[in-house]
């Protein structure tokens, strides 16, 4: 079974849910569903989804009721209550907001689900050194030491779960109350890596962007990507304080590539936000980062773009900080998250000065030197808990 | 030397008349301060208790409202902090009605206007901790929204907005108060609307280049889309 949720995406819709029809139809023998969740378009996405319903095809095709209010998280519970109603052996749920999405796709997120492989289906991407910075250099090293499994993408636009898996989710409401997709996608991983059910991740080559999509600000994405990250810290304190050490994820299909840039972007901007940070936010930063943490940062505003430096220990410190703070609520909690922005350019110029000069096997190898930065970082977060 | 006896015998009289005249008066004033602290403790504690049953210093914590205290320099629990104003009002009132009970010639009726101007004043203390929590939050809001514009004199900005909401504020609780009413509106009218018009100067004439700076990178940010201020697709 696949379920798709959906939000004002009538010129695309259509076209997705062709590809995930045909991908779940090449991978079970047996019945097939497609379901559909409207997240409260505004345009004619509902009429799209039922002229696509009322076709005739080889599997189920059923648009599934959202309650109020409408969102991501809302629509994402309503296809996992379906998939258990049906008694369905698993679901691959995706966002529609994913573009090129191959047959093979779905086929190989559902794959481990069906053979009874995996409880949680997690999907990996090939991508260019200078693409998914916040992934690389937070989300996933956090993550990995947090719950000690190292997984790649804790927010990938889709993801398979097995029925177990589907009816533990619907008993503790994860991520139900998330009001945007990057939030439901980052509960549903981290509820799979803290209760210590089956994740393996599957390769499924490039991820394309759609150019068209309404665009964030950076700011708010750490918004809705770190805050969930954050917010799922104080659910799961138990876990991360358990876990030790970390392990690889079983991983399915082709090893992704990391792809030199085809654009370079600006490091010299970024390192200037940093600066800039440094210099006017520096009062909003006391009330979040020791004295120990600061005194480490003012060394780098003296350094030149070409010599900017930012270590992944520093970083995992610095991040670790915004935690405990996020924690105390020290700040509003949307302000403390979108004054960790000039950090995160200031490590995102280090890390891409570096990873410029790197090769695949170094790139691969600076990928998990954050992680273990990371680790060695949370060695004294439970006693910061308080 | 009978009327030297006569004069020191009809000074303690005299003396003796005006302590019996004052003497109750005085002791129903000790009685009422001693009152009005017992019940003012009394009243501080079981305040206390209930709000802490209520669980108000860990709602108040989950909603950040300690640690914006704490910013403050207040470090006492909400409920403390509670606690203390319900003791330092009913102390109050039986203060007040203690130097009424002396029949003070001075003090007379000051009471009754005292417990008038009660509420006022409470409202007033409550606009102003309002309009300060209000101040501090907006001015940290445009700061890191400048900041991470990537435009230069945030921490201006943010103090500016900063005072023009205590301003407001103040002439808010002034007005509560009754404090020369009129005056007090004249005053937050011209400094308003100079300030607003001062800015407007300063950004039009002075200020063009950061008006461009701001322009060019809301421009920028909103081409280069979910990147923000870098151009890269971060998750």
């Amino acid at each position: 079974m696949a379920g798709v949720y959906v939000q004002n995406r009538a010129a695309s819709v259509a076209r997705l849910l062709d590809a995930v029809e045909a991908g779940i139809s090449a991978r079970s023998a047996g019945r097939t569903a497609v379901l559909i969740a409207d997240c409260g378009s505004q345009d004619e996405t509902a009429d799209v989804v039922r002229a696509w319903c009322a076709d005739a095809s080889g599997s189920a095709r059923q648009s599934v009721d959202v309650e109020p209010p409408l969102h991501p998280g809302r629509a994402v519970h309503a296809l996992l209550a379906a998939c258990h109603e049906l008694g369905a052996r698993g679901i691959a749920v995706l966002d529609a907001d994913m573009i090129g999405v191959g047959n093979g796709w779905v086929a190989a997120l559902i794959a481990p689900v069906v053979e009874d492989k995996a409880d949680f289906v997690s999907p990996a991407y090939a991508r260019a050194t200078s693409e998914g910075t916040l992934t690389t250099n937070l989300l996933a090293p956090l993550t990995r030491a947090l719950y000690g499994r190292r997984i790649q993408q804790v927010t990938g636009g889709c993801s398979a779960l097995a029925a177990t898996f589907v009816a533990h989710c619907l008993d503790t409401g994860a991520g139900a109350a998330m009001p945007h997709a990057h939030g439901v996608e980052i509960a549903l991983s981290t509820a799979a890596l803290a209760t210590g059910v089956r994740v393996a991740e599957t390769h499924l080559g490039r991820r394309i962007v759609d150019p068209n999509l309404p665009q964030l600000d950076l700011s708010t994405t750490l918004v809705r990507t770190v805050g969930p990250v954050f917010d799922l810290m104080e659910r799961y304190r138990d876990a991360w304080e358990q876990a030790r050490v970390s392990v690889d994820l079983p991983r399915l299909g082709e090893p992704s590539a990391v792809t030199p840039d085809a654009e370079r972007p600006s490091i010299e901007r970024m390192v200037h936000a940093f600066g800039l940070g440094m210099k006017d936010l520096l009062p909003v930063w006391e009330q979040i980062m020791p004295e120990a943490t600061l005194a480490r940062l003012y060394p780098l505003t003296l350094l030149e773009p070409e010599e900017f430096e930012f270590r992944p220990s520093l970083w995992a410190r610095v991040t670790l900080d915004f935690a405990v703070a996020h924690h105390e609520r020290r700040l509003p909690r949307d302000h403390l998250l979108r004054a960790l922005t000039p950090l995160y350019l200031g490590r995102v110029a280090a890390f891409l000065r570096t990873a410029r000069a790197a090769s695949r096997d170094g790139l691969l190898r600076s990928f998990d030197e954050i992680g273990r930065a990371f680790e060695a970082e949370k060695d004294d977060l439970g006693a910061r808990w308080r | 030397m009978q009327d030297w006896t006569a004069i020191v015998i009809n000074s303690f009289r005299e003396v003796a008349y005006r302590l019996a005249g004052v003497g109750p008066r005085l002791l129903a004033a000790i009685t009422l301060l001693l009152a009005g602290w017992a019940l003012a403790a009394i009243l501080h504690r079981v305040t206390v208790r209930l709000l802490q049953a209520l669980d108000l210093d860990g709602r108040s914590a989950r909603l950040g409202m300690v640690a914006t205290l704490g910013r403050a320099g207040i470090r006492r629990a909400p409920s403390e902090l509670i606690g203390r104003l319900v003791f330092w009002v009913i102390f109050a009132i039986g203060l007040l009605m203690a130097i009424e009970a002396l029949e003070v010639p001075a003090a007379v009726g000051l009471a009754p206007v005292v417990i008038r101007f009660l509420p006022n004043l409470l409202i007033a203390v409550l606009v102003m901790i309002i309009g300060w929590l209000l101040a501090n939050f907006l001015a940290e809001a445009l700061l890191i929204f400048i900041v991470n514009s990537q435009l230069t004199g945030g921490r201006m900005m943010a103090g500016a907005l900063r005072w023009l909401v205590l301003l407001f504020a103040a002439s808010v609780a002034l007005t509560q108060l009754g404090i020369a009413r009129e005056m007090v509106l004249l005053v937050f009218g011209i400094l308003f609307g100079g300030t607003v018009l001062g800015l407007a100067l300063a950004f039009g004439l002075g200020g063009r280049r950061l008006a461009e700076q701001a322009l060019e990178s809301w421009l920028r940010q909103r081409d280069q889309g979910a990147g923000g201020s870098s151009g890269l697709p971060h998750v």
